[in-house]
C-alpha cells in the first residue's frame, strides 16, 4: 500500500483485536534500521505506546478529521 | 518480538477478574429472591422484592463489571494506569460485595438498617473513583472518550452520595423528600454515571469489536456534556420543587438515552461483519430494550391509562436493567475476558510461545447459548411485571439458569488460561534446558 508518510503501512481499521496488534508486532520485527512503519487505527494505541517506548522504538500520532489516528513508528537509534 | 509483547503496566489478570467472576452471583441470587418470593416482588417498585432485585442487578452485577472493566480499559483508552492495580481491585472487591449484600439484606428486611451498607459502598466506590481520578488527572482530554470517562467517575460519585443520603432518609437519620431523591438517584445512576460511562467506552469499543463505522464526531462530542449537564438540572429541579421543569428535564434525560441507543443501531446496521457475533447480539437485544424502555417512559408521560398503573415503573425497570445494562455488559464480558486471557498468555510466553486464538478461550456456541436463555429471562421478567402470581418464578429460574450459564462461560475460559500458562511455563523450561 503507497502512503506519501511510508511504504510500509499497516491499515488496522477494519480489524478486531488482537490483530492490529500481532500485524503491528511482525512487522516491526521485520523493520530495517532507517525505516518507518504507518499503522492506521481509528483509536490511539496506549498499550502499543509503552511496548515501543521500551523496546526502542520511536513514534508519532496524528489525528486526521475522518477519525483516524496515524502512528508512525521508527527504530529510536536510527 | 519478546520484549514488545510484555506490557509493563498492564493490570494483572486478578484485578478485573475478581469482579467478572462474582458478578454472576448476584444475578444468581436475584433469580433465587424471585423463586422464594414470588409474585410479591412486583407488587409495587417500591416492594421489598422490588428494591432488592434492582440493586442485586445494579450495583452486585453491572457496576461490578463495570469497575473491573474499567480496571482494564483506563489503561487501554485512556492510557490512565491505576497505581496499584491489584490492591485497588482487591480492596475495592473486598468492599463492593458485602456492601452490596448488606444492601439486599436491608431492603429484604434480613439486616437490621443500612449503615453498614452505605459504609462499605462509600468505601469502596468512593476507593475506586479515588483511584481511578489519579490516573486521569496528568491525561489530557484528547478524545471524546476520554473526557466521557472523567465525567461518568464524578456521576458515580454523586449516585453514591445520593445513596448514602437515601440510607440516612430510610433510617429516619435526617429528614429528606424520598420520592424525589430517589428519583434523581435513579437518574444519576442510570443515565449520567450508566448511560455516561456506556457511551463514553462504546466510541472505542464498538467501532473496534463490532467492526462498525465512528461515532459522528458532533455526537460525541457533544453527548457527554448534556448528560451531565441534563442529569445536574434534573437533581437541582427536582430537588427545589420546580415540578414541571424537573418533568422536562427528565424527558431530557430520557431522550438523550434513546438518541445513544438510535445511533448505536443505526452504526450497527453499518457493520463490516457478516455474522453478527454473540457480543454484537447482546449489544443490539439491550439497544432494543433501551428504546422500549424510552418509549414505555413517553407513553407513561402522555397516556394517563398508562401512566397511572403501578406496572410500568416495574417493566420500564426490567427492559433499562435486565434487559439493557445487563445484555451489554455480558456482551462486553464476552470480548473483554477472550482478550484478557489471550494477552496475558501472549505475555507469559514472552514470544516463544504463542497463545491459543481467541475463539479457542470462548467459543461462539456456549455464548450464544447463554444468550438465548438471558433474553428468554428478560422476556419473562417482562411478562412477569403483568402476571407476577404466573410467571415470577419461571422468571427468577431463567434468571438463575442465565447467571449459571454465564458464570459457566467465565470459569471456562479461566480454565483455559490456568491450562495454557501451564503448558506455556513447561515449554518455556524445555527451551531454557534445550539452550542450557
Amino acid at each position: 500500500m503507497k502512503h506519501p508518510k511510508s511504504d510500509r503501512v499497516i491499515d488496522a481499521r477494519g480489524l478486531e483485536p488482537p490483530e492490529p496488534f500481532v500485524l503491528t508486532m511482525d512487522a516491526l520485527d521485520r523493520l530495517p534500521k532507517g525505516e518507518k512503519l504507518l499503522l492506521l487505527l481509528y483509536r490511539e494505541p496506549f498499550p502499543l505506546y509503552k511496548a515501543l517506548a521500551n523496546n526502542g522504538f520511536a513514534h508519532a500520532a496524528e489525528h486526521l478529521p475522518d477519525g483516524t489516528v496515524e502512528i508512525l513508528i521508527w527504530h529510536a537509534d536510527a | 518480538m519478546q520484549a514488545l509483547l510484555s506490557f509493563e503496566q498492564a493490570p494483572p489478570m486478578a484485578a478485573p477478574f475478581r469482579f467478572f467472576l462474582t458478578a454472576p452471583l448476584f444475578a444468581l441470587l436475584a433469580g433465587a429472591v424471585l423463586l422464594v418470593g414470588g409474585g410479591d416482588a412486583f407488587a409495587s417498585r417500591w416492594s421489598p422484592g422490588a428494591l432488592a432485585l434492582t440493586h442485586l442487578i445494579a450495583v452486585g452485577f453491572v457496576l461490578q463489571v463495570m469497575l473491573g472493566a474499567l480496571i482494564q480499559i483506563l489503561p487501554v483508552v485512556a492510557g490512565a494506569n491505576l497505581a496499584g492495580p491489584l490492591w485497588v481491585a482487591r480492596l475495592v472487591h473486598a468492599l463492593l460485595v458485602p456492601g452490596a449484600l448488606c444492601l439486599v439484606a436491608g431492603f429484604l428486611g434480613l439486616f437490621p438498617g443500612f449503615a453498614p451498607a452505605a459504609v462499605l459502598l462509600v468505601a469502596g466506590v468512593g476507593l475506586f473513583v479515588v483511584a481511578a481520578a489519579r490516573a486521569l488527572l496528568g491525561v489530557p482530554s484528547t478524545s471524546h472518550t476520554i473526557g466521557g470517562l472523567k465525567v461518568a467517575l464524578a456521576s458515580l460519585a454523586v449516585v453514591v452520595g445520593l445513596g448514602v443520603a437515601l440510607a440516612g432518609g430510610l433510617e429516619a437519620r435526617w429528614s429528606l423528600p424520598l420520592v424525589d431523591t430517589t428519583h434523581v438517584h435513579a437518574g444519576w445512576g442510570l443515565g449520567a454515571w450508566g448511560v455516561g460511562l456506556l457511551s463514553a467506552v462504546a466510541y472505542v469499543v464498538v467501532p473496534m469489536f463490532q467492526l462498525t463505522p465512528l461515532y459522528p464526531r458532533w455526537f460525541s462530542r457533544a453527548f457527554g456534556g448534556v448528560l451531565f449537564a441534563a442529569a445536574t438540572l434534573l437533581a437541582a429541579a427536582t430537588l427545589s420543587g420546580r415540578a414541571v421543569a424537573g418533568e422536562l428535564l427528565q424527558a431530557l434525560l430520557v431522550w438523550l438515552a434513546a438518541a445513544f441507543c438510535a445511533m448505536t443501531l443505526w452504526l450497527q446496521a453499518r457493520s463490516k461483519r457478516a455474522r453478527p457475533d454473540a457480543t454484537q447480539r447482546l449489544w443490539r437485544g439491550g439497544l432494543l430494550c433501551g428504546l422500549a424502555a424510552c418509549l414505555l417512559w413517553a407513553l407513561a408521560a402522555l397516556v394517563p391509562a398508562i401512566g397511572e398503573r403501578d406496572e410500568w415503573p416495574l417493566l420500564f425497570g426490567v427492559l433499562v436493567l435486565a434487559g439493557g445494562y445487563m445484555s451489554v455488559v455480558v456482551g462486553m464480558l464476552y470480548k473483554i475476558v477472550p482478550f484478557l486471557v489471550w494477552l496475558h498468555l501472549q505475555n507469559r510466553g514472552r514470544g516463544k510461545v504463542t497463545a491459543p486464538n481467541m475463539k479457542a478461550v470462548l467459543a461462539e456456541p456456549p455464548m450464544q447459548r447463554q444468550m438465548r436463555v438471558h433474553f428468554a429471562a428478560c422476556a419473562l421478567l417482562a411478562a412477569a411485571v403483568l402476571w407476577p402470581a404466573w410467571l415470577a418464578r419461571p422468571a427468577g429460574l431463567a434468571l438463575a439458569l442465565s447467571a449459571a450459564l454465564l458464570a459457566a462461560n467465565l470459569f471456562a475460559a479461566l480454565g483455559v488460561y490456568r491450562r495454557h500458562a501451564a503448558l506455556v511455563d513447561r515449554r518455556l523450561a524445555e527451551l531454557a534446558g534445550g539452550r542450557a
